[in-house]
């Protein structure tokens, strides 16, 4: 290779600049994700009404400066029911991966430090969890159980944690070789001292990068139920069920629908900006 | 340093290939990085050049930038003249000509060079496709008699084998014979054994020197390995820090280098018909492109160094007939 | 790719098939909820519950009724709608084809999409072109399905009705036609991952050596990009492609509510209201064998692109 025959640092510069770029979606991410977390702690400070109070004389009216982004077919401010729903799906992009992330991290650093036959079985776990579209069987699982919002936390917890546990499963199967996991059992440490200190914070990276994916589609997920009438209930502002709302009027009062569809993005676009930024980070430390 | 150069050579043949003031340049401004500053060098025909120096001394780059193979950013200037024609300037068609039809390259990894996901007659069959009239038939024919010819054993049968099916050392037979496909008239071959078991280093730089009296072709050989340049080359050419600092034939040189590097280069590695006396490496390091001292590169590890070495760059000189140093004190040296 | 390779990875599906009937089985069986009293309404009999518990078998053990389910799966018995009030078999292959015509559309659409872009991006790397397609990849990735199709379907069909606004038609050009935004719909999301990996993947591969190689053999830039950067860089794509069947699949149940197309997601959505749980299990079990299947295919496809895999 061209670059490889030259001395390191002699493509320098372009990566300072790169480095640069890569900061500011980094930052314009978290911007996001501040806006998101305002909404979601405090709507009653930022919403201009009350998100499911009916106003019958303003059915339907498209965004004005009184209701930016219009009314609904209620009269119900459409701004207040999507900032009143980032609540709602930031609690479901949490709790859909609360236990995911803790659960499947362990179950991840144990097995890849064991190995044997622990992963054999874990192994074949794996494949018969992506063999189910992961949709279907949450749906399945939601149908068993009834449909609402902590039933979707079950059902996605029930199968999330997988992904979390192979990540890290194979992160540590590699530093399970590494020279301070030797110095660290020749030390006589304790195995769960050498996971907890040593491998998992060396692999956690990886995970809170997955982490951030995880929530932006978990919360396409949640609205993707609400819309199906499975995850939360009217009338509950949710962005899919505000889409599902508005949905029969998108010819005349297309702003019911697009408002919250744009939240949607906006939310998945600032998650992945922020994982992509720790991972930019974490790739340049190394 | 062109016009010296051109002078040396006006009592010679025509050169085949002939590099002028090439240039390799990485990134803009302030942190530009030369990693081929302003060299000079020609092929004869049916002669092997040996192009030496350690890691980043700008020989692979160099080899590469001929057929117009850096890639952004790095930027390449100067002329690289082939039968008249500047291959840096020539359109993208005509340089698809030159390159695997008049010029055959071969890369150091040959399991990196050859593509793992093709089978080795498809990746002689497609050269022979692009330079050649032949048809499918004639291609599957020449590709096996090209194998054959490179001493692949049963080269019949292993046609439709894939790169990772072969050895280290039949691989670059392999390589080879997909550079020499379509008969170059220049093969360019970039530390073709650095990556081989030293039995088979041999055999292939034998196979290279056997075909070229057959092809009467010419080779630039870049390696870091003095052995190989003695065992192979006619000329040899010294590069440190992206220029060449000495050039001229390689007997010559072995037996009296006018460098201090060339000198150093020669001392840490074993000569057969010099007295034996112990190794010597060269203390220091290579310096690094973004931090080049004044003077001459070599100066902060030469232990010939004088005062006028660190205050310009020495320009290459004729110090014998057909033999050029860069060195302010290669009488000096050529006296060690 | 050798035939070992082919029996190899066929043994393999096996356990995969039992013990996603194992996960199915246990899905409906074990999980609180109870076909009885769906199927026969809370006032039943305590007669009526016992006929129908015999009749399903639920009065045995679990492994038993484990048993009678395999031994009914084997005979092509997935019993009977509790809804519907047919065999559940039948309405799968029934519904079946229009989800896979759908999804079979969706995902060349994905490929259609997703090649052409990764190329562009990943030759014009960090310009502009690059950064505009990867800015509109990455918003349609955050897109919910059912959003996009909302979007779709009032813009194209209600608005400017270029195409119709739901089901199919009678002959494959028809069926093209009305299909035609549904499956766009289903391909946005998976073209945007293929496009993203695909493009990393060629950004890897463009600079390899065997690149360089190709071109110092003066092959014409097509036949380089082609034969050389794409063939290989599609390799990692193809396995990502398979991964992500199952999402599309999922996806599928979506669109098709979205778009009032007649397929099993429909029916499956439609069997959640309507607690009609054989066909919840049929459908969940078919899906599950489907994905597997495509798995297997992925894998030989893979084989064929790749000869190292096969001979591994």
């Amino acid at each position: 290779m061209t670059a490889a025959a030259l001395p390191p640092g002699i493509l320098g510069q372009r990566r300072v600049r790169r480095m640069g770029r890569g900061r500011k979606s980094l930052y314009v991410g978290i911007a996001i994700m501040l806006v998101m977390l305002v909404c979601a702690f405090v709507p009653e400070l930022v919403a201009p009404y009350d998100p499911l109070a009916f106003d019958y004389n303003a059915i339907m009216h498209p965004p004005s400066l009184a209701h930016p982004f219009g009314t609904d077919n209620f009269g119900r401010d459409v701004l207040s029911r999507v900032i009143w729903a980032t609540r709602i799906d930031m609690q479901i992009a949490i709790f859909c991966t609360l236990f995911p992330l803790f659960f499947g991290t362990l179950v991840g650093a144990i097995v890849g430090y064991r190995g044997g036959w622990l992963e054999a079985i874990f192994g074949r776990l794996v494949d018969l969890t992506i063999t189910f579209p992961f949709l279907v069987i949450v749906i399945a699982i939601v149908a068993v159980l009834g449909p609402g919002l902590l039933n979707m936390y079950i059902a996605v917890s029930a199968v999330g944690w997988v992904f979390y546990a192979q990540l890290m499963r194979a992160d540590v199967q590699v530093q399970r070789q590494s020279e301070y996991v030797a110095a660290a059992k020749v030390l006589g440490y304790g195995e769960a001292r050498i996971i907890f200190r040593h491998l998992l914070p060396n692999a956690i990276t990886p995970i809170i990068v997955y982490w951030m994916t995880d929530m932006a589609l978990d919360i396409l997920l949640g609205s993707s139920l609400g819309y199906l009438g499975l995850g939360a209930q009217p009338p509950t502002a949710e962005w899919g069920v505000i889409i599902a709302d508005g949905k029969n009027f998108m010819s005349t009062a297309w702003w019911i629908s697009v408002f919250p569809g744009i939240a949607i993005v906006l939310a998945g676009v600032g998650f992945s900006l922020v994982g992509d930024g720790i991972a930019d980070i974490f790739r340049r430390r190394r | 340093m062109a016009a010296v150069a051109q002078a040396a050579l006006a009592s010679e043949v025509q050169p085949l290939l002939a590099v002028r003031d090439l240039r390799v340049v990485f990134g803009h401004g302030e942190a530009a990085l030369t990693a081929v500053d302003g060299i000079d060098f020609e092929v004869a025909p049916g002669e092997v050049l040996g192009l030496a120096g350690e890691s980043g001394s700008g020989k692979s780059v160099t080899l590469r930038a001929i057929l117009r193979l850096v890639h952004p950013p790095g930027r390449v200037s100067g002329h690289v003249l082939w039968r008249g024609r500047d291959l840096l300037t020539i359109p993208e068609d005509e340089l698809r000509r030159v390159r695997g039809g008049q010029i055959g390259v071969i890369f150091q990894e040959p399991m990196t060079a050859l593509n793992p996901v093709l089978t080795v007659g498809m990746q002689i069959r497609e050269n022979l496709h692009e330079h050649t009239t032949l048809d499918a038939a004639g291609r599957k024919a020449r590709a096996i008699e090209l194998l054959d010819h490179v001493g692949i054993p049963a080269a019949r049968s292993r046609i439709e084998d894939y790169p990772h099916q072969f050895s280290g050392g039949m691989r670059q037979r392999a390589m080879i014979a997909i550079a020499l496909a379509s008969s170059p008239k220049l093969l360019l071959a970039d530390e073709p054994t650095t990556a081989l078991d030293v039995t088979i280093q041999d055999q292939i730089l034998k196979l290279i020197l056997r075909l070229r009296r057959e092809l009467a072709m010419s080779v630039v050989l870049v390696t870091h390995d003095l052995g190989v340049i003695a065992q192979t080359c006619d000329r040899l050419a010294v590069m440190y820090a992206g220029r060449v600092v000495e050039t001229g034939p390689v007997a010559e040189i072995f037996r009296k280098p006018r460098h201090a590097y060339t000198l150093g280069l020669l001392n840490s590695v074993p000569r057969a018909g010099v007295m034996r006396r112990p190794l010597a490496s060269i203390p220091g390091q290579p310096p690094l492109l973004s931090n080049l001292p004044e003077g001459c590169a070599f100066a902060p590890r030469c232990r010939f160094v004088i005062d006028a070495c660190r205050q310009a760059r020495p320009p290459l000189v004729e110090v014998e007939p057909a033999h050029q140093s860069a060195c302010i004190c290669h009488a000096t040296v050529a006296a060690a | 790719m050798s035939l070992n390779y082919l029996v190899i990875r066929l043994a393999q599906i096996l356990p995969t098939f039992f013990l996603i009937m194992v996960i199915v089985f246990v899905l409906v069986h074990l999980l609180p909820g109870d076909p009885t009293s769906a199927l026969l309404g809370i006032r039943a009999t305590d007669e009526a519950v016992n006929r129908i518990n015999e009749q399903l078998g639920l009065n045995r053990s679990i492994p038993v009724q484990f048993l009678f389910f395999l031994r009914n799966f084997f005979q092509g018995d997935l019993g009977d709608s509790i809804v519907l009030k047919v065999s559940v078999t039948s309405l799968i292959i029934n519904r079946l084809p229009v989800t896979l015509f759908l999804t079979a559309f969706a995902a060349i659409l994905a490929v259609l999409l997703a090649v052409p872009m990764a190329m562009l991006a990943a030759l014009r790397r960090d310009s502009a072109v690059d950064g505009a397609i990867r800015t509109g990849f990455q918003i349609g990735l955050s897109m919910p399905v059912f959003y996009i199709g909302i979007v779709l379907l009032t813009f194209f069909a209600a608005r400017l009705r270029w195409f119709p606004v739901g089901g199919f038609g009678t002959t494959f050009g028809e069926d093209l036609y009305h299909l035609f935004l549904p499956a766009l719909t289903l391909a946005f999301s998976l073209s945007a991952v293929l496009m993203r990996n695909l493009r990393n993947g060629i950004i890897e591969v463009v600079n390899a050596e065997y690149v360089d190689f190709a071109r110092a053999k003066g092959l014409r830039n097509r036949l380089v990009l082609g034969r050389h950067v794409l063939r290989n860089a599609l390799i990692a794509t193809v396995a990502l492609f398979g991964l992500n069947i199952g999402t599309l699949l999922g996806g599928a149940v979506i669109t098709e509510s979205v778009f009032a197309i007649p397929g099993v997601g429909r029916l499956m959505i439609d069997s959640i209201y309507g607690r009609d749980y054989p066909v919840i299990q049929g459908l969940t079990l078919t899906l599950a064998i489907l994905v597997s299947l495509v798995f297997l295919v992925t894998d030989l496809v893979q084989a064929s692109l790749d000869p190292r895999i096969a001979r591994r």
